[in-house]
């Protein structure tokens, strides 16, 4: 069941392989963890699973991670409530750059540490909790 | 996207026309016909692509609801307010008198929209500042749709719509002739003032410097991106870029005190006017002078513009790289201007609190200065948590509303100028 300090998480990547062990990594932490992998599942699932945090393969056949976080960010209802960890073995300047135009809000570098995953899991988890107890994330971030 | 969702816009959570013809057509048909209005937004785009999606998202939001609350107070029957498209930026009213009102009267329809327009403008003055409010302009076309059974309602209402967006574009153009002569006026009369927006250093909050805003004294004027789009569609660019430099310098002397440097905004293409001339601006101490050349704008020669650069850096002049990080460029572009002070853009400083990547950027930014012997600027810090934040990450200097507004009388409130009371306390 989710809790404020273990909210659902959708995680997307192409990979099963990366998908189950980061599922199975956040699982055992309490987290509810939905799996999708393509873009096109990604979105169905947002709808469907609401989820608070999505960690987000950049990398993916068809739709991108890119196109994925700009179509959460831009949900009429959900894009507000929802932080986005893209995924990704780019790291430079330019593509955190695009990272950012897609409205992301953290990055994790491929290959990743489990640790590093989780410290970047529990600071946007932390974050969620203390816009909803200010009543919301800063107006002028809209 | 939902079917529903096409039909009401989840930003204003107005409804798209599509959604809006089927409810109003009994009144059209009651009164025999409708008055449509026409809200052009113009330069709602420049707020996109200066400040990112997310803030005309908020700025429509803000539009929607200052046009819905003045309608509310308004007595006027079976009238409705929609966007065009979901997500758009450009509104409609459809009026309809109520039964036992006469046909609105062109001096009721004149007031209407200059209710609106005000509404509309210091809502958005009140929630997102002077800059935003004096960037835009609204526009509102008006046509009028007199009721004919033969046709179809929908397709005289689209007709409908499209001429009150065609008048609104004509009003524009109008209007933008009118600013071209504001224009001319300004130069001719120097009719120009300058605020000083103050650097502070990040640690002590003592004023480094300030930055020269121009401002047209006439109310068209008054935003400088509005003046220089015009003078850059008149070829006026050059005219306008002296008049605000020399107005600078003028401030600096009587203004500045000793060691505060002033940070001047200069175009890319300023550097091919010939009378911007190292020998001809009227600065005694070049030391004191830095000049801002922003990211935003392609340099189109780099080998003759570094040569410019050159002459001005062996008399003493500094540079800044303006709205450093705005676009793809990457730091191998700022290293290439070898600037004194990077400052890095508004987009990268609102909400740096909330999120990681703006952090990281940052921080390597911080990292390459420090490498290179430049400094950091941080422009745009409204919140105390944005402050705290670039603080942590090493900011050198701090530009911002929550630090201190732009004066254009910078002598009378300083010095010291009170940092706010919540600055205050964080900064203990």
């Amino acid at each position: 069941m989710a809790d404020s300090a273990h909210p659902p998480i959708l995680v997307v990547d192409d990979n099963p392989d990366n998908a189950h062990i980061i599922r199975d990594y956040l699982e055992a932490r309490g987290f509810p963890i939905t799996v999708a992998y393509n873009g096109d599942d990604a979105l169905k699932a947002f709808e469907e699973v609401k989820p608070s945090l999505v960690l987000l393969d950049v990398m993916m056949p068809g739709r991108d991670g890119w196109q994925v976080c700009r179509e959460m960010k831009q949900h009429p209802t959900l894009g507000r409530g929802v932080r986005v960890v893209m995924v990704t073995a780019l790291d430079d300047w330019v593509n955190k750059r695009q990272a950012l135009q897609t409205g992301a809000d953290d990055f994790v570098e491929k290959p990743f540490e489990l640790s590093k995953l989780a410290s970047t899991v529990e600071r946007n988890v932390k974050l969620l909790s203390t816009n909803a107890a200010a009543g919301g994330s800063p107006a002028t971030s809209r | 996207m939902d079917y529903h969702q096409l039909l009401r816009d989840s930003l204003t959570r107005l409804p798209t026309v599509a959604a809006t013809i089927d409810s109003i057509r009994k009144a059209v048909q009651d009164r025999g016909e409708v008055v449509i209005l026409y809200f052009n937004f113009d330069r709602y785009s420049k707020v996109e692509e200066v400040y990112g999606w997310e803030k005309l998202d908020s700025v429509l939001e803000t539009t929607g609801e200052a046009m819905r609350e003045f309608l509310t107070k308004s007595p006027l029957g079976s009238s409705k307010l929609m966007v065009a498209f979901p997500n758009d930026d450009d509104f409609i009213f459809f009026h309809v008198p109520k039964d036992d009102t006469p046909a609105a009267t062109d001096t009721e329809i004149t007031e209407l929209t200059a209710g609106l327009k005000e509404a509309v403008s210091s809502q958005i003055e009140r929630v997102h500042g002077e800059d935003i409010a004096s960037l835009f302009d609204i526009f509102v076309g008006r046509s009028l749709v007199i009721y004919n059974p033969k046709l179809r309602l929908e397709r005289q209402i689209y007709r409908g719509i499209r001429e009150a967006a065609n008048a609104s574009k004509s009003l524009e153009h109008r209007e933008q002739a009118k600013k071209v002569g504001d224009l001319r006026e300004t130069l001719r009369s120097r009719g120009l003032y300058i605020e000083y927006h103050p650097i502070v250093i990040t640690d002590s909050l003592k004023v480094f410097g300030y930055e020269a805003l121009a401002r047209g004294s006439l109310r068209s004027m008054r935003s400088p991106e509005v003046m220089f789009e015009i003078a850059a569609q008149s070829d006026l660019i050059w005219d306008l870029s002296r008049l605000c430099r020399d107005r600078a310098i003028e401030g600096m002397t009587k203004l500045l005190k000793d060691g505060e440097l002033l940070f001047m905004n200069v175009d890319p293409a300023d550097f091919a006017d010939p009378s911007f001339d190292v020998n001809a601006l009227n600065v005694k101490d070049p030391t004191r002078v830095v000049i801002e050349i922003t990211e935003r704008t392609a340099i189109k020669d780099y080998p003759k513009f570094r040569g410019r650069l050159k002459e001005f850096r062996d008399k003493g002049y500094r540079f800044a790289v303006d709205d450093a990080g705005s676009g793809y460029a990457g730091l191998g572009s700022i290293a290439n201007l070898e600037p004194d002070f990077i400052k890095l853009d508004m987009s990268l400083i609102n909400c740096i609190d909330q999120n990681f990547i703006k952090q990281n950027l940052v921080e390597t930014m911080v990292r390459f200065a420090n490498e290179h012997g430049a400094m950091v600027i941080a422009e745009g810090v409204e919140r105390k948590e944005e402050f705290e934040m670039v603080k942590s990450l090493g900011v050198h200097l701090v530009q911002g509303f929550f630090v201190h507004k732009p004066s254009s009388n910078a002598v009378t409130y300083r010095p010291p100028i009170q940092p706010a009371p919540a600055l205050a306390e964080g900064a203990k």
